[in-house]
């Protein structure tokens, strides 16, 4: 019961202040950003100029699933960015302004409020995402070619994942910190800094997280889901569960006032 | 009867002590002041039995109270500048923080209406709290604190903020709440705590200096003193006054003789006796008490 | 300049463009009804009109109070 109430205020409070409106708009826009660039990129480049004369440009051969993933892709820089920049203060900016102070001295379960606001984080970004890809599934079946709903929905659950790690790991931070800017740095820094040890080590990191979408790309190929799909999938819902914790255990260890 | 007790509390921020040793009981339906100057404590006591800070020592219980059993459920807490959620009404916000302490929708509901009214806020219920007063927003957060119909009401400073009528409506709805549950608030200001409190802990630099009634405080360092002025120079008269058998001083402080005794009634009556015998030009004649902040500076000393 | 704008298909900009002036419509909106701003209040309806797509995000992003 609490829990919900908790879940609903976030809700409206996502309502209110227009997360509701602009994080999926600003998400569907950075996944048909380049759908339409890149069909009208022979255009573009025409019109801009600086091709000799005869020349014309041959758009290479885009398929559906080269175009989806340019949407993911787009989504995996600019996206990455808005969520996490839309829940830096979601902990943090409580304890900040100090309204938690209010909150939290009535009896409030720690485990309730930090997971109904993660919860309320998570509709919001699957939400985003399941609208930014649908569209990017529109303008990749009315210019490139058919691709199957079915196929998007796999990529939205897999993709989301991974958006519901970077949302969580921002969870976490807001829980240690209570300056927001700090949480959407430490936040950046955490992700770029997985990004590149995974990279780096390629070999040993086979399913980090951040290979996810190398394996998405694989899905939308073949049509099948591969066993190391699964097994990045697995390891992403574990990591998420361990931060999710650890949130929690932060929290209550905390002191809530200075 | 008790209701809660605190024994040997201790609070530190990082290896500095702010609260040492702090022990007190409070009895149910009863008023009780925190008195103290700024940076004395009073806050971080609160907190501390809010649960907001963890005691660095110390335990706090509460009577009939299990083990594993949530303090939060049984206590309403105002910070000194409490802050809502701007974006939510009045009433959504009671509504809310009513059902976080599980409430049921319609009793917080029906709750929140009945303490939009009792702290006159029924027109301003449909308001974004964004747009409140100083003012509204110290009344809404009492009404907060005592949605769950708390055993302790713990307020920080709640009136210093507010200007006199806002002090003044503050402090009569103090003396309705206090029939139904105990109240601990800190102030700065003696005669608030005056005005309210069956009890007073006199706190100075985390610790408790004095506690007691205001009554048993008063015969403990309230001394009174006779003030006398005179139509010629009033030096005058000041050996003879100090030489009357109960004066235990007298002193002047610019024209004006300051006499302080043990037997105030005695003094008076030999100094009127001496006047009327000698005709003393007395052009005025006053008996003071000490004031609160006198006597605050008093136990402080000791 | 006017065969590229010929060339274009509608139905696949349109969408786009409605995206684009609902986000500046609700970041205006939002701006005149709230109290205060991080930075002048110009100084943002400057950048949520001037600055496509990103002024109205940017808006949401830095210039509300929370």
């Amino acid at each position: 019961m609490q829990w919900i109430t908790l879940f609903q205020k976030e809700l409206l409070e996502n309502w209110r202040n227009y997360k509701w409106i602009w994080v999926p708009l600003a998400i569907v826009l950075i996944a048909s950003m380049d759908p339409i660039t890149s069909y009208y990129l022979p255009q573009i480049m025409e019109a801009v100029g600086g091709m000799p004369e005869g020349a014309s440009f041959e758009l290479p051969d885009f398929q559906p699933s080269d175009v989806v993933m340019m949407s993911i892709s787009q989504i995996s820089s600019l996206g990455v960015l808005i969520i996490v920049l839309m829940s830096m203060g979601t902990i943090a900016g409580e304890r900040k302004s100090g309204v938690s102070e209010l909150i939290l001295v009535k009896p409030v379960s720690y485990n309730n409020y930090i997971t109904a606001k993660w919860a309320g984080l998570l509709v919001l970004v699957w939400a985003s995402l399941f609208l930014g890809m649908l569209s990017s599934w529109y303008y990749v079946n009315i210019l490139f070619g058919v691709l199957s709903f079915i196929s998007i929905l796999k990529v939205v659950f897999f993709y989301g994942l991974w958006l519901s790690l970077v949302a969580t790991v921002s969870i976490f931070y807001n829980t240690l910190f209570k300056t927001p800017g700090l949480v959407a740095f430490l936040s950046i820094a955490t992700i770029m800094l997985s990004s590149l040890i995974t990279k780096i080590f390629g070999q040993r990191f086979e399913w980090s997280p951040n290979n996810i979408s190398i394996y998405i790309k694989e899905m939308l190929v073949t049509g099948s889901v591969s066993a190391d799909l699964l097994a990045t999938a697995l390891i992403t819902i574990g990591i998420i569960a361990v931060l999710l914790i650890g949130s929690i255990f932060t929290y209550k260890t905390k002191e809530l006032a200075n | 009867m008790t209701l809660l007790t605190v024994e040997n509390l201790s609070k530190s921020y990082d290896g500095k002590p702010a609260v040492k040793q702090v022990s007190f009981q409070f009895q149910p339906q009863k008023c009780v002041a925190l008195i103290g100057p700024n940076g004395a404590g009073k806050t971080t006591i609160l907190r501390t039995l809010s649960g907001l800070l963890k005691p660095t020592s110390g335990i706090v219980t509460f009577n009939n109270m299990n083990a594993n059993d949530d303090l939060r459920k049984h206590i309403g807490y105002l910070p000194q500048y409490p802050v809502f959620y701007p974006w939510m009404t009045g009433s959504e916000f009671l509504v809310y923080v009513g059902k976080l302490a599980h409430l049921s929708k319609e009793e917080a509901m029906a709750r929140s209406e009945e303490l939009l009214s009792l702290v006159g806020l029924t027109e301003a219920k449909n308001r974004r709290i964004g747009k409140y007063s100083g003012g509204m927003k110290q009344r809404l957060g009492i009404a907060q604190a005592i949605i769950h119909r708390p055993r302790l009401l713990m307020l920080d400073e709640p009136v210093s903020s507010l200007d006199p009528i806002g002090r003044r409506e503050v402090l009569t709805l103090m003396e309705e709440l206090k029939k139904e549950m105990t109240i601990l608030f800190s102030t700065h200001i003696l005669s608030d705590a005056d005005e309210v409190s069956d009890e007073l802990l006199l706190l100075h630099q985390g610790k408790i200096v004095e506690k007691g009634s205001m009554d048993e405080l008063r015969k403990k360092y309230q001394t009174a003193k006779i003030e006398l002025s005179f139509q010629d120079e009033s030096a005058t008269y000041q050996s003879k006054i100090n030489s009357l058998p109960s004066v235990v001083k007298c002193h002047m402080e610019r024209h004006t003789l300051h006499v302080a005794a043990n037997d105030i009634a005695a003094a008076r009556k030999e100094i009127l006796m001496a006047a009327s015998a000698d005709n003393w030009p007395l052009t005025s004649f006053t008996i003071n008490r000490t004031s609160l902040e006198d006597m605050f500076m008093k136990v402080v000393g000791n | 300049m006017q065969e590229l704008f010929n060339e274009i298909n509608w139905a696949v900009i349109a969408p786009f463009l409605v995206i684009q002036a609902i986000l500046l419509l609700v970041a205006l909106i939002d701006l005149f009804r709230i109290d205060k701003t991080n930075g002048p209040k110009w100084m943002w309806i400057f950048i949520i009109v001037i600055v496509n797509i990103i002024g109205p995000i940017l808006y949401f992003i830095f210039g509300r109070r929370q």
